[in-house]
């Protein structure tokens, strides 16, 4: 069983804040991390190895620095690691990405599984694994919660729904993007540590993938972010006063319209 | 590529400032440009000594940009019913369409759809296109994929918009890829600027921490997720005329690789907070899972439903379905009652378009009491119970 897991290096969402004094971003100390999603990716990737045998390549485009969440997925447990990674990325929409990310897996060669995060909490978009699959012509499913079988020639799994669920049958090979629900990732081993320290990450350039100047970067993304602003503020505060008691019985009166 | 020309540079860090992907730094008093940046050239807008330019990012526009026209709506249908984000995107739909002078279409794809078509006029619609098929009973990406993907080839609508929903924003993505289309994730606003069509699409990024306006200057059809509950619906209006054009499907476009072998809705039928009137919702500050019974009996005293912070969905203590937010669900019922909830700004971008919010927290400077029109504070171990006991005093008289 050959898989690749698409792993993203993201900002720590949290630390990312707008500084209300002067409307600008407040950065100072922000962290990179492995995009959480991508790493109960990583996670179900090593489970199915351990269940079926084979190898698991992790594959992130991004700017070099980017290695550190490459030798994170190879201490909990992954084999290889490639990053792709070019000036010429920059700007990239989701289009662009999957469009490299593609090319990225062809020169990799035959696999029967890509895993995805559910989507990358810098943007949110969750649009480059369908995209992925799209682009390398095989199905996808997303936001699968649960792989209740998984055997040499199919995967059976959960994909959740808004209103429930789907249990869905899909023969290799596939793309699926994952949520949290699916597994506990688990923490890194002083063996897995050391693996990662050793590991040689390939990195390939535009070029060393074939991709088509064209469509990567800025020039090769329909979309493009002409506007940045902080969101509206917030209105008055408005706090009830009095006993405790006054307060649930003023609060009861203003609600009577919806009671 | 970002250009700082090093002669003009004067290391004001201004464009450091408007950065928003912290891709600019001064060093040694000239703004150097990392990897992170996105060319969205708003640091090019800002710098006062006109140090900064874009180059190289003109980009190849289709040349037949004017044959794409009209707006288009994807209307989901699944298990019998039509999901309500598909009227309210009907709502914006109609505004864009009446500015651009254009038609304003509606896809329906499912089976048995029965006089769905007809409702989707009398909400706004001028055509329906309706792919109505025993094979399209289950969704998968493959099957509607391939239905809507060869209609917008077909027709070439410059617009077209989904809901934000599970099957939206796994559907849409898959078939904006095949057409080479841009995309735009899980907008909160719509706004279609006059001189060229261009589709404004703004949506929150970062967590919600910054809005981003997102444009697709170069390629048609424009297409855009929208958040649910956003959007307002028109009114029904029986009145409104529309045509209906039945699809005629090919077999390829019913094949598909994912085989649905099961549907399974979830037993709870709270779970779809979306239509709740009325929302309780309990965070961190219920201590434990034992906390939520104060907040379904809150709930059912008021005939509503429970919703959750982010915090107390990681921490087990109620599922995902309840879960609003950024990566939650966007809610706007009629009454929100925070409990226990601090107010953080993921949170808040799910809920702050509700009629009526009230916050229970015990810290006064939670900044939950911001968005609430009513705020309590103190302790909701000692607030709920008589909160409890007088609302069902107040229904029995
Ligand atoms: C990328 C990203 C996406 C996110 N998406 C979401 C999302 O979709 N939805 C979401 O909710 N969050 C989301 N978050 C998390 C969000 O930032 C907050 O961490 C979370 O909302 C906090 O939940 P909380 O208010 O329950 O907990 P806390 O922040 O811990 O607040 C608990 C509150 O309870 C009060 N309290 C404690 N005890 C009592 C008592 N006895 N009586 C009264 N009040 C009491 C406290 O004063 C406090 O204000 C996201 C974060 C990131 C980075
Ligand atoms: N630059 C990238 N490198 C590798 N994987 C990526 C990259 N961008 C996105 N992905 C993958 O696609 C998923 C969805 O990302 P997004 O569409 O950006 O929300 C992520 O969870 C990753 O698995």
């Amino acid at each position: 069983m050959k898989i690749i897991v698409c792993v993203k290096q993201v900002p720590d969402a949290k630390d990312v804040r707008l500084d209300p004094e002067t409307n600008t971003l407040a950065r100072e100390g922000v962290q990179s991390i492995m995009n959480p999603y991508d790493q109960h990716a990583v996670e179900e990737a090593v489970r199915l190895k351990e269940k079926l045998g084979g190898e698991v390549t992790v594959l992130s485009m991004g700017p070099p620095q980017a290695v550190d969440v490459l030798k994170q997925a190879i201490s909990c447990g992954a084999d290889h690691a490639v990053l792709v990674s070019d000036r010429a990325f920059a700007g990239a929409d989701t289009w662009a990405t999957s469009y490299t990310l593609a090319k990225a897996v062809n020169k990799i060669g035959a696999f029967d599984l890509i895993l995805c995060g559910k989507q990358a909490i810098d943007g949110d978009t969750a649009q480059v694994g369908p995209g992925l699959a799209i682009q390398l012509k095989i199905p996808f499913v997303t936001c699968v919660q649960k792989i209740r079988d998984a055997s040499e020639s199919e995967l059976v799994m959960e994909r959740m729904m808004d209103d429930g669920y789907d249990v869905v049958a899909v023969d290799y090979p596939m793309l699926l993007t994952v949520v949290k629900d699916l597994n506990e990732p688990r923490v890194p081993s002083l063996k897995g540590k050391m693996r990662a320290k050793k590991a040689e990450i390939q990195v390939l350039s535009a070029e060393d993938v074939g991709a088509d100047s064209a469509k990567i970067g800025l020039a090769g993304s329909p979309t493009q972010v002409v506007d940045v602003f902080p969101p509206p503020p917030r209105g008055e505060r408005a706090i009830l006063s009095g006993s405790i008691d006054e307060q649930v019985e003023q609060l009861v009166e203003k609600l009577a319209a919806y009671l | 590529m970002l250009i700082v020309d090093k002669e003009l540079c004067v290391g004001c860090g201004i464009c450091e400032d408007s950065c928003a992907f912290g891709a600019i730094e001064v060093v040694d008093g000239i703004a150097v440009v990392s990897e992170a940046c996105t060319l969205c050239g708003a640091c090019v807008d800002n710098c006062e000594v006109e140090a900064l330019r874009l180059e190289g990012v003109e980009k190849n526009v289709q040349v037949d940009l004017d044959n794409w026209n009209g707006i288009w709506v994807y209307c989901e249908y699944r298990s019998g019913s039509l999901s309500s984000v598909s009227l309210e995107l009907l709502g914006i739909g109609r505004k864009l369409a009446d500015a651009r002078g254009v038609k304003l279409a509606a896809v329906l794809i499912g089976a048995d759809t029965g006089d769905t078509a007809d409702n989707l006029i009398a909400h706004g619609a001028d055509i329906v296109y309706r792919a109505d098929d025993p094979g399209l009973a289950y969704f998968t990406d493959e099957t509607y994929g391939a239905v809507l993907t060869d209609l917008i080839k077909q027709h070439q609508p410059e617009v077209v918009l989904a809901g934000a929903t599970a099957i939206g924003r796994s559907l849409i993505p898959g078939v904006a890829n095949t057409l080479g289309a841009g995309l735009t994730a899980d907008c909160t606003q719509l706004d279609i600027r006059a001189d060229d069509g261009a589709l404004l699409q703004t949506r929150p990024a970062f967590g919600g921490n910054i809005m981003a306006t997102i444009v697709c200057p170069s390629s048609r059809p424009q297409m855009s997720t929208v958040r649910p509950n956003v959007m307002k619906e028109l009114e029904y209006d029986a009145g409104r005329t529309g045509e209906i054009v039945d699809v005629a499907l090919e077999p390829a476009q019913l094949d598909s690789k994912v085989r649905v072998l099961e549907s399974v809705q979830a037993e709870n039928d709270d779970v779809n907070i979306q239509e709740s009137d009325i929302l309780v919702g309990g965070g961190r500050g219920l201590d434990s899972e034992k906390g939520f019974e104060l907040i379904r009996q809150l709930a059912s005293s008021l005939n509503g439903s429970v919703s959750a912070s982010r915090a107390v969905v990681d921490a087990g203590w109620i599922g995902y379905p309840h879960q609003v937010g950024q990566t939650g669900k966007t809610v706007a019922p009629k009454l929100y009652i925070a409990c226990g909830i601090s107010g953080a700004i993921q949170h808040v971008a799910g809920m702050q378009s509700s009629e009526t919010i009230v916050a229970i927290n015990r810290d006064e400077n939670a900044p939950i009491f911001d968005v609430a029109d009513f705020g309590i504070v103190g302790d909701l171990f000692e607030i709920l119970p008589k909160l409890i006991s007088k609302i069902e005093g107040y229904q029995k008289s």
